[in-house]
Order: C-alpha cells, then structure tokens, then sequence
C-alpha cells in the first residue's frame, strides 16, 4: 500500500472516529418523567458535565476546560467539592475560578434529590402563592430547579442579549461557511424559522443570527430596550448581506411581537441601504421586483411571516399525521397558506398585523437556496414533536416548488461547546442513531409501559414527517426500525402487550412510508410486515 | 395661549380637559390644551397633527414617555420650533435633556426625580423617594423665586403638580407654567393655588366621600355605611393605580368593585405609590403577619416592585410568597383605544403586551384579563362591564377554591391525546401520564378532597380506556352523552359553531370518568383528522361541538370548581381569538369561562406555556424534563469503536491494512460513510 493511500485511510479513520464520538456524547433524554418523583437519574455525570462546560457569565462562573471536565465531575460526584476543586488545583486551576461550578452543581444535585411538583399543584389548588420561575433546560439555565414554579417567559424588549448576539455571529458565519463550502458561494437568500421556544432560552439567539446574516446590529434605547437596528458596515461584515425570510412561528409572534418589528425593521433597512448590490442580496432583490413588477417597497419588502392573527401551526402536522395528501407539494403548499401573513409596519409607519401576503411569500420564497433552524435544546429533538417538521420541512417544501430547485437545508445545535452546522439528513441521522435505534433510549421509554411504545411510535412519526416534507429519511432508517421493533420477536411481544394500539401505528407508519416511495423494502420485509399489521388488527378486534 | 401634552397612560387626558375648561371660565386666556398620547408609535398622519399643535404651543408638557420611535421624532420636532417652556417630566433620560425652562440645567434637580433608566443594579427604595417628594413642597418654598435656583424651583414645583394630578393640581400645573414662562399681562392676574396634598398610600372605596388613610377607618365605614365585615373569607385586596384615583377617573375601578362586591366578596381597594406596592399590601392586607385577603389583584398593569419603566421581579416575587398570597394582574388598556382592541385580531398591542403582561408574570401573577380602558371618543378609562362579571367571576371561583369545604370541591383533570388513539391516551411531552394522576388522586384524598382512587396507575387507565369504549366505537370511556337540547340550553355559542360545522350531532360523546368528586376526561383534538378540507384553511374556525360540549359538560354538568390540564400540551389555548388581551369573542376565553386553570406543563417549554398563561388564564405549575446521558454506543456501533480504536493504536501497517477492511466492511454495514 502507498504512503499517500495509508494517510487517506487515516483521515477516513479519524473521520469515522470523530462520528463515533459525535454519536456516543450526544446528551438524550432517557424515560420520561414522573410528575412530583425526584429524578431517577443514577448516573448524573453527563448531565453535571454538560453543567460544567457552560459559561455563565451573569452568575460569575466560568466552564471548565473540556480536557480536565470528565475527571474533575467524577471527582466531584465521589468526593465533593473540595477534592474537586483540590483536583483542579493540581492543574494549575485557582479554586476561586472553580468553586462556584462545584456550588452550582451541588446545588442543582440537592435539587434534583427532592421534587415538590405535587405540593406546588395542591398548593395552587388551595390558592396559595405559586412562585414564578424561568423555563429552560437545565444545563442552560440550573435555576429552573426546583420545578413546581409557574414558568415565565421573558420580556421581549431584552432579546437578543449581549451574549445571544455574539453567539448568533459565530452560527451565522459558519452557516454561510457550510453553505459556500458545499456550493462555492454565499447563497442569496435563506429562509429561517424562528420560534418562541429557543428565542426565550436563549435570550434570542435565532433572532441574532437572523440579524447576523443581514448584517445589522440592534440598538438598544435609553431603558435598554432593543427598540432599533443599524447597519454593520461591510468592510466589516466582509461579505454580502444575505435576504433573509423569516417564517415565524405564531407563538413567536405572540410573545415576541416587538421583536418581529424589529427584525421587519431590519429587513427595510438593509433594503434602503446604498450599497452594491452584489453585496447586497435583500436590495437587489427588492430592486428586481421594483423593476419587473412596477410595485412598491412596502410590496417587494416583505420577509416577516407568520399565521394569520390569533392562529397557530402549519397543519402540516396534521395533514401527515393523518396521511391526508396526494403529492407532497400540497404540504408546502399548506405551509404557505397558513404563514403567509405578514407582519411588521409599511414606509408611512402604519402597522401591518397579519395582511395577507401570498404573493409576496410565494416571490419571497422563490428566490431562497437554504433553508435553517436553529435548535437549542438536547431534550426537544428533531423526532421528539411534530413540529420541527412542520415548520422547517414545511418551508422546504414550499420553496423546492417556488424555486423550482430543494434548497439545502441546515440546522444548528446552539447548546454545544462547539458550533455545529449539521445538514438536515445527517441530523435525521444522529437523531434516529442516538435516540430511536438506540437502546439506552427504547429501554427507557419501555419503562414507562403503555406510553413508552407511544413514544417510540411517535418519533417514528416524526421521523417519517422528515420524509414527507424533506425526503430526508434513508432507506436503511426505515429497515433498521422494522428490524428493531417488529423483526425481532421478543421486542414485537412486547410492544403488542404494553401497547398493541400503538404497536399497530408504528406497523401502519412503515407501511405507509413504503407505499408513499420513502422506503424502498424487499419484499419479505414487506410481507412480514402486512402479516404483523393483520395479526395487531386481530388482537385488537378480540380475535385472536 | 396654547399648551401641548404629549404623555402615556390613561389618567391625563380628562384632568387635562376639564382643567382647560376650568381656565378659560375664570380667566380671559382663551387656552387650548392639546393633549396625545405617546403610548404606542405614531402614524403619520397622526404626527402631522403633533406637529402643527407643538408649532403653536407656548408650552409643552412632554410626561413618561418612553418609546424610543415617539422620542427622536419628538425631539427633531423640538429642535425646529421655539417654546418658552419644554417640561419633561419622568421620560428617557436623552428627553429629559430636553427641558427648556429658562437657565434650568436638569441635571440641577436629578436628586428629586427619579431616573427612568434601566439598571439592574440600583434596587427599588421608591418609600424613601416618595418620601422626599412629600417634603418637597415645604423645602420648595424656602427657596427664592429669584437667582439661580429659580428655574430648578419652577421646575420642581410642576413636578409636585404632576404627582398628585389632582383636578386643582392639573390646573395648577397648566396655570404656573404659564404665568413664570409665558410673557403675556394676561397672566399678571392668574393666581396659582398651592400643592393639594394626596396620602401616599389610602384606600379608596367609589361609595365613600373620601380616602381613608388607614384601614380601620375603612373597617369602620364598611360596617356603617355597608354593613359589610372585613374578614379574610371574604375580601380580595385589589391595587389601584394612583394617579387615576388622585385624579378621579376611576369609572373602570368603580364598575369592577362593585361587580365584585355583587359576587357576595367584600374589597379593599388600595392605592399604592406608581413604582412600589408593597408598602400599600403591608398597611393594608396584613395585619400582624396575618393577611385580611385572600387574593391580591392588581388593576394597576404594571410590575409589583418597579413602576412602568423598570421592574425588580426578584424583590417583587419574594414577597409575595413570604405573604403567600395568589397574584393576579388585570389590565386596563392604557396605549390603545377600546375599539382599538377591540377590531384588533391581535389584541394588546407590542407595549401593553410587554409592559403590562410579560413583566407581571415575572413577578408571578396570573389572570392577565382585560376589564376596562378609554374608549375612541372618550377622555378617561371605563369599564368593559361584562369583562367586569366575568373577572369578578372567576375571582369569586378561585375564592372558594380556598375557602369551600373540601369535600365539596369539585375538580377535572384533563387528559389529552393526540393523534386520536387508544395508544395515545395521556401524551404529554416527556411525562409518563397516568402514574402522575394517579399519585395526585391519592394525595387529594388525603387532604380532604371525596375521589374514589382506583387500585393502581394501570387500573386508572384501564378505567378510561375501556368501561362502555368498546360499545360507542369511542377511544376512551364515555362519561356521558349530552343531547342537542341540553347542548343548546347550556351553551351560548352553538349557533357560531354550527356556522363552522354544521348541525349538531344527536349525542355528543364526553370521554372521561367519574370519581367521586374527581373528573378525569380526555380533551377532544381540533378535529381535522380524516377532513383536509378543514387543515388546508388560512383561518382556522371555531371549536366543533365535541370540544365546545366537552367544557360546557365541565363547567355545567359536571359543575367543576377549578379544572387541571395534566401535560404539555392540549389544543384550548390555541383555538383562534386575539393573541394577547383576549375578549368575550375569544374562543379560548369561551371554553374556559369562569373555571379557575391549572396546566402541568413541562418546564422546558416557556413559550408554549405562556401561551397558555395569556390564551386561557392557567397558572402552571412546571415538571421536570427527563433525565440526560450520553446517548453511548451501541450494538455494531460499539463494535466499530472498538476496531477504530485498534487502528489507532496499532503500530503495525498490515495489521493496520486488515482492520481498515474491517472498518470499511461494518461502517458500509451501519451506514456511516
């Protein structure tokens, strides 16, 4: 074998060692929880870790190295805080930079040992005071512990913070970075999905990367308010500024209302600004519609969407759920008919609450080669709900027809050290690797009985929602679950005895993702699989 | 003579109005107030109007303004038109620099007024400026009205004007601005009454000549004039904000009071100081550690500890729950018209929803119901009268969920499952369901509550799966069956939903079971399974009958005191209606009524969640997420990390070369490439 041969086969290695690695230190949820129980975590060290390894700059504490994480929580778990911190010291950590990330996780492990959640609802039933209290995942914000609070949102004037706004520059670079690695240049427009539920975790790191590709910077007024942007100049920025639509999730809509004008704002401003436009895609594109279409700012300005007011969801969910469609377009025409209201405020000031823009998303959309949501969270993934789907598979969908081409379509992870652009079919992947095919996972949903084998259906769900609206599902996923669940006897026995209704969906769900060309079975699996779903439908009638 | 106000809030606008009137009956001045209000941007046509009043006025009053749009639009404005008076009063600090009175330098009298600027680390003292404010009028009279001090006195004495907007006060203020900055003999004669002094903190009562300034002599005029006791089983202590009641336009407050007060309640009605409500809740609903209330309500829309332009959400949050006293917000519109609202499809607007509702529930407060505001052509706040009953209403529920003897409580808990199937009884996002109801159903009955607790979690659900399922074709038990013309009598809003879905059906299936005194009933989906003609609709419609009969069962039928949504999350609080700010049209608020709304909702989901806040009144009480690890490696995969491991270390270039076939075979096996 050559030199150059053996040093190829090394990378290949070292790449596959790097996605083995990716796969084992992905965090998932296992089981689900018990309302008012402690947690039945006994082996906490991943979760301390994942603590460990933030900054938190508003509570003074800074992460631990990653080199030095791992041995200094088992430390910690097995001696306390002293040792740790003496651990740390050893290599050449001073204890006061130390000792408030071993109080941090003491407390969140005192916490985690008691659960008050049924005194806190009897206590509410009783009418007595329910203390407020953030909502988050714990490895971003510890005080969300104890639970049994009445979680609030935050307020929407304060978004994106001052940490949010510098993350949001690294995600937005390296999503463009991906994007021209992959294509050779920055694509012209992008669409983004935007929701309440990373924005208020994150003190608004999607709104910041919206912003980011744009190339503008809030600016807060007197009472520190984002009320306002500027432009970032270009020199600085060093690049174009990418057109941005913003799909906007009612519930962002709701909660963020100020912030959808400012990002509207944003939009307006970049399209006015006096620039080349080969270094500015949201002018030139405006320009072009000015010019082909004869109409005004106000018309070829629009990129805030959202659902009509006091709506909510794509129906994309559903219309899957409930295999109702013919062609897959009509899910990203659904998409469009449900968001394409706009919001904002037009040239003379007046606001726009919700008119409805369907040629403006329709052009919008036309011009759009990717597609992106930022995710926040280890404990909502890509298969755990229906809406991930909905929402960035539905705007795919709806710009592969109107731009006549499938735009790439990214996703971030924002709680990890590293920022990581990951293309939609490697997180399908990793999500089907770490979670639905795994063990650790399936064995604690099957735990929980009857709602465990709901669960495992569910995410097959979801995942099959990913073919639907972004053919994003290898075949192999699909052999792989029916090998999982319902080839292997014992497994399908015990499916059909915690829960052979959901048992006979997951069947049908594979069937379907067949039928509909997004699995290409043998014809034995197939047979096997038309048996199992006869054989369901038996126990479930009382026959057999 | 003119005069221009430009301001937020709600209680201005009539003082203003009548002082005006007031003025030009007694003097020559022929004086026209102009008065805006600054709570929301501006159009520009509505500019166009500021404009051409600042163009003529003598004087401008700019007070609280602080929008960011409004404020550099105003001040280019300032810039191009010459005043002999600019008083900015409590605006963002780049406004306040904009005072013009005289030789006055602002920053002179920055000691007495407050700084409307956001600062995490200055903690509320408003008792000790209040207090200062209170003295200034005697300091203020010490000083010369000549020399260098004569513009920061001026100054300071339309601020102690401003405080107390009493009718005479306004006038006043309108009036000493004129005559020390408006050169005109007119004015020689004018004669400027003093400050008129207000208690910082009293209790207001709409039947009572005046405020009472403690609470025995409110005590004591509720047993003579009303016959009424004050005892805690029957008063609810409401916050009132103070420049309304200073300035009496308190029609909202009254209409309220008294819709509670129709409930069989009794209130006090305190008015605390714009920036704290502490001290007004310490002299007046406790007594000696004790509390003389059983709920707290603020009318005021602002945060507890704080005002309207800053909040301390941690101060405000402790004491409440040293005092452990449920805390509901309501809100008055004060930036938008009634009809504003009203033709809204979205409801409060970005300000309001911001400052009136996002920053309360930091505070911990519940109940973000709209009961009044100023309507299009009108110049102070009313009354929403049947949002009064309805508010008073389910003040009146969450009162008896305290005071009623247990074992007449009645309580549902509602259940959902999506998509519709026997196998989906009981989703919930990261929450196994049944243990959890089960576990609540026994830790009711051991504190008083009458439920028949099944054997187990697994014979609870057994329960409500099966029972008569199999014989109505139906997914869950039916708890009952409700005939079209019980349906009709007991719900207003048949007709509406017919219109969305035609007739209704013979028996409408309520899914649930009854123990005892405990419901446990399964939420109907939106319905669309199996109908693509309804999901493909831009606008969603109403509720169908099944979702509408469901919650009319609980609330009528079943008769429940308070209900429990047990999960994240069902589909009430997304049916269509306003945003933020619901109205009697909202669907959600129709399903939900008056019954008091408890959500077990997953603490990983602050979005959803505070939509059920808004959308349906709930208070939450979050769960933990489920444990995290590290997702590991598995079967073949682990297998394969193992080879690559061995690849690594090996020294060897065959043995290396045999692995990497091995490598290539099982990676290609497992689809990694």
């Amino acid at each position: 074998m050559s030199e150059i041969d053996s040093k190829q086969r090394d990378e290949k290695v070292f790449e596959l060692y790097e996605q083995l690695l990716e796969i084992e230190q992905r965090l998932i949820p296992t089981g689900l929880h018990l309302f008012g129980r402690p947690s039945s975590a006994g082996e906490q060290i991943d979760l301390f870790k994942m603590i460990a390894s933030f900054d938190r700059p508003e509570h003074g504490i800074r992460a631990l190295p990653q080199e030095l994480v791992e041995d200094a929580v088992r430390e910690f778990l097995e001696h306390g805080s002293d040792a740790a911190t003496r651990l740390l010291e050893g290599q050449g950590l001073k204890p006061e930079s130390t000792r408030p990330v071993f109080a941090l996780l003491e407390s969140v492990s005192a916490k985690l040992q008691t659960n008050t959640e049924i005194d806190a609802l009897i206590r509410a039933i009783r009418g007595e005071f329910i203390e407020p209290g953030p909502g988050a995942d714990i490895i971003q914000n510890p005080d969300v512990l104890p639970t049994g609070r009445n979680t609030h949102a935050i307020n929407p004037y304060s978004v994106p913070s001052a940490v949010a706004f510098a993350r949001g520059e690294v995600v937005a670079t390296s999503l463009l970075e991906r994007y021209r690695n992959e294509h050779g240049r920055f694509p012209e427009a992008m669409a983004l999905v935007l929701w309440g539920l990373d924005n208020i975790k994150t003190q608004g790191e999607g709104v910041a990367q919206a912003l980011w590709l744009l190339g503008v910077q809030p600016v807060r007024d007197a009472l520190n308010r984002s009320t306002s942007v500027a432009a970032i100049p270009l020199a600085e920025l060093g690049r174009p500024r990418i057109d941005v639509v913003m799909t906007v999730s009612g519930i962002f809509r709701d909660l963020f209302s100020p912030t959808v004008q400012l990002l509207d704002k944003a939009v307006r401003l970049v399209a006015q600004l006096d620039e080349p436009l080969e270094q500015n895609y949201v002018r030139k594109h405006v320009h072009e519609q000015i010019a082909q279409e004869r109409c005004e700012l106000d018309d070829a300005a629009v990129r805030v969407f959202s659902n009509a007011p006091g709506n909510y969801g794509t129906n994309v969910n559903f219309m899957v759920m409930d295999s109702s469609w013919e062609r897959e377009e009509t899910l990203g025409d659904l998409f469009v008919t449900r968001k394409c209201f706009a919001y904002g405020r037009d040239s003379r000031g007046r606001a726009i609450d919700g008119r409805e823009a369907r040629v403006a998303m329709d052009r919008a959309l036309s011009r759009v080669e990717a597609t992106y949501q930022n995710i926040d969270t280890f404990e909502i993934g890509l298969t755990d709900v229906d809406h991930y789907f909905e929402y960035l598979g539905g705007v795919s969908k709806a710009v592969e027809k109107r731009a006549r081409a499938r735009p790439a379509i990214y996703l971030s992870d924002s709680l990890s050290r590293e920022v990581k652009i990951r293309t939609l079919e490697e997180s399908v992947r990793l999500e089907t690797r770490t979670k639905t095919l795994n063990p650790k996972w399936y064995e604690g949903m099957l735990k929980h009985g009857f709602r465990g084998v709901a669960e495992i259906e569910n995410h097959v769900s979801n995942t099959f929602g990913w073919s639907a609206t972004a053919d994003a599902v290898d075949d192999w996923i699909y052999a792989e679950v029916a090998n999982t669940f319902l080839f292997d006897e014992t497994m399908l026995e015990r499916l059909r005895e915690l829960n052979p209704h959901s048992a006979h969906a997951l069947v049908q769900r594979l069937l379907e993702a067949n039928g509909r060309g997004y699995w290409d079975a043998d014809s034995t699996a197939l047979e096997k699989l038309r048996d199992i779903s006869r054989s369901l439908e038996d126990q479930l009638e009382g026959v057999a | 003579m003119n005069i221009t106000v430009l301001y937020v809030g709600s209680s201005l606008l009539a003082p203003l109005k009548n002082a005006e009137q007031e003025i030009n009956r007694v003097y020559d001045l022929n004086l026209r107030v102009a008065a805006y209000n600054f709570g929301s941007p501006l159009s520009d046509g509505e500019w166009a109007e500021v404009e051409r009043d600042l163009a003529q006025a003598n004087v401008v009053f700019v007070i609280h303004v602080m929008d960011g749009e409004n404020a550099s639009r105003l001040i280019q404005s300032l810039k191009t038109h010459k005043h002999d008076a600019v008083v900015v009063i409590n605006c963002m600090p780049e406004l306040m620099r904009h005072t013009r009175m005289g030789r006055l330098d602002i920053g002179s009298v920055s000691r007495w007024v407050p700084k409307f600027k956001a600062d995490k680390k200055r903690k509320a003292n408003h008792g000790h400026y209040l207090k200062l404010v209170n003295r200034l009028p005697k300091v203020l009279k010490f000083v010369p009205t000549a020399g260098a001090f004569t513009d920061a006195k001026h100054y300071l004495q339309l601020f102690c004007y401003f405080l107390q907007p009493t009718p005479s006060n306004i006038q006043s203020m309108l009036l000493y601005s004129l005559k020390h900055y408006v050169r005109d003999a007119r004015l020689k004669r004018v004669k400027v009454l003093e400050v008129q002094q207000v208690p910082t903190v009293a209790i207001y009562h709409p039947d009572a000549p005046e405020l009472f300034e403690t609470f025995e002599a409110y005590e004591e005029w509720c047993a003579a004039k009303k016959q009424l006791a004050l005892d805690r089983d029957s008063t609810l202590g409401l916050l009132l904000m103070r420049p309304q009641v200073v300035s009496k336009t308190t029609k909202h407050y009254d209409v309220l009071i008294r819709s509670i007060e129709a409930e069989g309640l009794s209130v006090i009605p305190a008015i605390a100081t714009l920036m704290d409500n502490r001290e007004a809740v310490s002299k007046f609903f406790v007594d000696n550690g004790k509390s003389r209330v059983s709920q707290i309500v603020s009318l005021t829309g602002f945060s507890f500890v704080g005002g309207p332009a800053m909040n301390d959400s941690a101060a405000a949050s402790q004491f409440l729950r040293d005092l452990n006293l449920p805390y509901r917000s309501a809100v008055s519109l004060d930036t938008q018209t009634i009809e504003a609202w009203s033709d809204s499809a979205t409801g409060l607007n970005p300000i309001q929803a911001g400052m009136q509702i996002a920053i309360p529930e930091i505070d911990g407060a519940t109940e973000p119901f709209i009961y009044g505001g100023i309507p299009g052509r009108g110049q102070e706040p009313v009354a929403l009268e049947d949002r009064c009953t309805r508010l008073a209403r389910r003040l009146k529920r969450w009162h008896n969920l305290q005071t009623a003897p247990r074992e007449q409580i009645k309580l549902a808990i509602v259940l959902f499952c999506f998509p519709p199937s026997k196998g989906n009884i009981g989703t919930a996002a990261d929450l196994d369901v049944f243990p959890g109801v089960w576990d609540l159903l026994k830790r009711l009955k051991e504190e008083g509550y009458r439920v028949d607790v099944p054997e187990n979690a697994e014979v609870l659900r057994e329960q409500l799966l099966g029972g008569n399922s199999e014989q109505f074709g139906s997914t869950a038990n039916l708890a009952y069956r409700m005939s079209p013309d019980e349906y009709r009598r007991l719900c207003p809003y048949v007709r509406e939903v017919e219109g969305d879905w035609g007739a209704v059906p013979s028996k409408i299936p309520i899914q649930g079971i009854s123990l005892a005194n405990i419901f446990i009933g399964v939420q109907p989906t939106f319905g669309y399974e199996g109908d693509p003609m309804r999901m493909i609709m831009a606008r969603s419609g109403s509720p169908h009958h099944g979702f509408m009969a469901f919650y009319t069962y609980l609330s009528k039928v079943f008769s429940a005191d308070g209900v429990i949504h047990f999960g994240t999350h069902g589909s009430l609080e997304f049916m269509p209606g306003k945003q933020i700010g619901l109205s009697s049209e909202c669907w959600p608020d129709r399903l939900i009524g008056e019954l008091p709304n408890f959500y077990v909702y997953s603490v990983n989901n602050p979005s959803e969640g505070s939509i059920a806040k808004r959308r349906s009144y709930a208070e939450l009480v979050s769960y933990l997420t489920p444990p995290i690890e590290n997702a590991g490696l598995y079967k073949e995969l682990a297998g394969l990390r193992d080879l690559v491991q061995a690849y690594r270390q090996s020294n060897s270039e065959t043995e290396r070369a045999r692995l990497y076939a091995s490598i290539e075979e099982v990676s290609s096996e497992l689809h990694l490439n």
